[in-house]
């Protein structure tokens, strides 16, 4: 993959001449030093806040009135908030690709955008970790899956895939964190240096922990930065590998597939990539970025994204060639089910938007077209959502024994929880943009050090 | 604040060879406290000023430990509790059922990891700190995003001002001040 994505492009050089240590700094970090944020933000925060009230609202009625008020039933016992929560977490997952697998092929492109990833990782495992809860019939209780000494004297279940998901995603989160942590520490000391007024400087300087930037903590700071990345380049993929196990693990026709783990990590490129693009296209031109982002890391991330929705395409025919193949008559009728039944939109969708339509980029100019791209990783994010919808909804109910078979509508709960995780995402994100430099000033001085040393 | 203690002679340096040129001399002269301060990693500075080698807490070793203590406890911990404390016979699939435990011990085990690899990156490199005298050295603040400092300890057994004064001032050092604090 670094072959591919580090040829440069003549047209756009991946830092735009000009850009010095000073530059740097003054357009990036005051950004967020300004007393007054920009007006698209507050209009951007205004609106988020608007659909987290649609979650709080959404949610205050799931919990009075219990999980009867959503569309699931026997048999389609798992609905929107299972298809959102895999959504999410793929889409989380893109930010961990971009910035911890492409850090270890050393790939240029991956400096200038790596924080806009990571920031969108840490915002949408938040909107992926409430789903889980939601979906319980007592969300109260969820605490009983952490394996703590009780009155009760049980533990939780260590062979049920669905707890190898929950350890999952506590230890991602955590590790998330740290991973960002460590990469903003020496831009946090920027911050400090540069804060204008006495509240800032002490904020940021308790966040820069006290870094000097010495001789000594650049070298453990590289060292650290290179064992995370590398350990959480294989954890992305565990995590959601094993995403794709609560699913492998059952017996239900079309779950019960061994290519499910590296099914949902294609998809979780895909998505997350397709996130990526959708947030550094508006953020390069709000906050005027143009200089260190360029066409070079659309085009790059816009490769990435073709790689991810073939190695997905190459899922979906084994998919369908499985059951096809194979003698199970389940497996064959709920396929049917899925192909041309009442969901069946859903799925030509799915592949329209994920396998077909990506096909665009084959083309430099469509890599090169900010709006095409934009337009296109809309699409992935709509097609993603409706592959989770297909995996979860069609399987359940087409179920072995056709006294089984079910359907599954979702009521205005389920959209309203769909709609407010939007909102939490956006929170949070536009939140980050205040707090932080969204371009790591330190990884970019090392790439101006190299083109002009100072 | 000139009451305080000398912490030693600070030169601040435009340009990356202006501060490699003189961090050389000051180690082909025999000075031994001397660190440098840039706004990105330099592995010549680190060279330079003698801090390439290994450090002294091995950041991967460390790693490597966590992770190890992490496999161990994760797994332990499933054993424990669906083994020994509270066995439950599904279907008659074997309690100690060892493949089914592999995901979580990998999980828990690369999060001790990644928790070790910070905590030995905050303690070799003496963070988190509120206070160091080198904050007090004028201009500092322009270490974090455009100039390269040097400054040689006055614990140092060679440490003459004025010789080290003038090597920074050869090297065209845009700025020499005494640090006190």
């Amino acid at each position: 993959m670094t072959t591919i994505t580090t040829e440069t492009p003549q047209v756009a050089p991946v830092m735009q001449p000009g850009v010095t240590f000073m530059s740097l700094s003054t357009r990036i970090g005051d950004t967020v030093l300004r007393p007054q944020a920009p007006l698209w933000w507050w209009v951007g925060f205004g609106v988020s806040l608007l659909l987290l009230a649609v979650l709080v609202v959404s949610c205050t009625y799931l919990f009075v009135n219990g999980i009867g008020v959503w569309g699931v039933d026997i048999p389609v016992a798992w609905g929107l908030a299972i298809a959102e929560y895999v959504w999410w977490i793929a889409l989380a997952s893109g930010g961990t690709i971009v910035s911890a697998l492409f850090y270890l092929t050393g790939s240029p492109w991956r400096s200038a955008i790596s924080r806009i990833a990571e920031s969108m990782m840490l915002s949408a495992v938040a909107s992926a970790g409430i789903m889980p809860i939601l979906h319980l019939g007592r969300p109260g209780f969820f605490y009983w899956l952490f394996p703590y000494p009780n009155v009760m004297g049980v533990w939780p279940q260590f062979r049920s895939p669905l707890l190898w998901d929950f350890v999952c995603i506590i230890c991602y989160i955590l590790m998330s964190v740290m991973f960002y942590y460590t990469g903003l520490v020496p831009d946090l000391a920027t911050m400090r240096d540069r804060a204008p007024t006495r509240v800032k400087q002490i904020v940021y300087g308790i966040l820069a922990l006290g870094w000097q930037g010495s001789a000594r903590q650049w070298r453990n700071y590289k060292i650290t930065y290179l064992i995370m990345a590398a350990i959480m380049a294989p954890m992305v993929v565990s995590v959601h590998s094993v995403v794709g196990l609560d699913f492998a693990g059952g017996v239900t026709p079309g779950w019960h597939s061994t290519q499910f783990p590296p099914y949902f990590f294609f998809g979780a490129i895909l998505s997350g990539l397709a996130l990526v693009i959708m947030l550094t296209i508006p953020l390069r031109h709000a906050y005027s970025l143009q200089m260190v982002i360029t066409g070079y890391h659309l085009n790059a991330l816009g490769k990435v994204m073709l790689t991810g929705s073939l190695m997905l395409g190459f899922a979906y025919f084994w998919e369908v060639f499985g059951p096809y193949y194979g003698s199970d008559v389940a497996e064959r009728t709920m396929l049917g089910g899925r192909l041309t039944g009442t969901y069946a939109s859903v799925y030509w969708a799915t592949v329209a938007l994920n396998i077909t339509a990506p096909q665009l980029l084959w083309w430099p100019a469509i890599r090169r077209s900010e709006w095409a791209l934009f337009l296109i990783s809309s699409g992935v994010i709509i097609g993603m959502w409706c592959e989770r919808f297909v995996i979860v909804v069609t399987s359940l109910s087409r179920d072995h024994v056709p006294s089984e078979w079910g359907s599954y509508v979702p009521t205005i709960w389920d959209w309203g929880v769909l709609v407010g995780s939007i909102g939490l995402f956006l929170v949070i994100f536009f939140v980050i943009l205040r707090l932080v430099p969204i371009v790591p000033l330190a990884e970019l001085r090392e790439l101006i050090a190299e083109r002009a040393p100072p | 604040m000139n009451e305080a203690r000398l912490h030693g002679i600070a030169g601040e340096f435009e340009h990356l060879d202006g501060a490699l040129g003189a961090a050389r001399q000051l180690r082909d002269s025999g000075f031994t406290r001397v660190e440098a301060y840039s706004p990105y990693p330099v592995e010549e500075l680190a060279e330079a000023v003698g801090r390439s080698g290994a450090p002294i807490i091995a950041i991967s070793t460390v790693a490597f430990l966590g992770a190890l203590i992490g496999l161990t406890g994760g797994y332990f911990v499933q054993y424990w509790t669906a083994a020994v404390d509270l066995p439950v016979n599904v279907g008659g699939r074997p309690l100690h059922s060892w493949p089914a435990f592999t995901v979580s011990t990998f999980e828990i085990g690369v999060l001790c990891g990644v928790a070790a690899a910070l905590l030995a990156f905050l303690v070799s490199s003496r963070l988190p700190l509120l206070y160091h005298p080198i904050f007090a050295t004028d201009g500092f603040e322009r270490a974090s995003q455009d100039r390269f400092f040097l400054i040689v300890e006055a614990a140092d057994v060679r440490f003459y001002p004025e010789r080290i004064r003038a090597i920074f001032e050869r090297h065209g050092a845009a700025h020499v001040s005494e640090v006190r604090g």
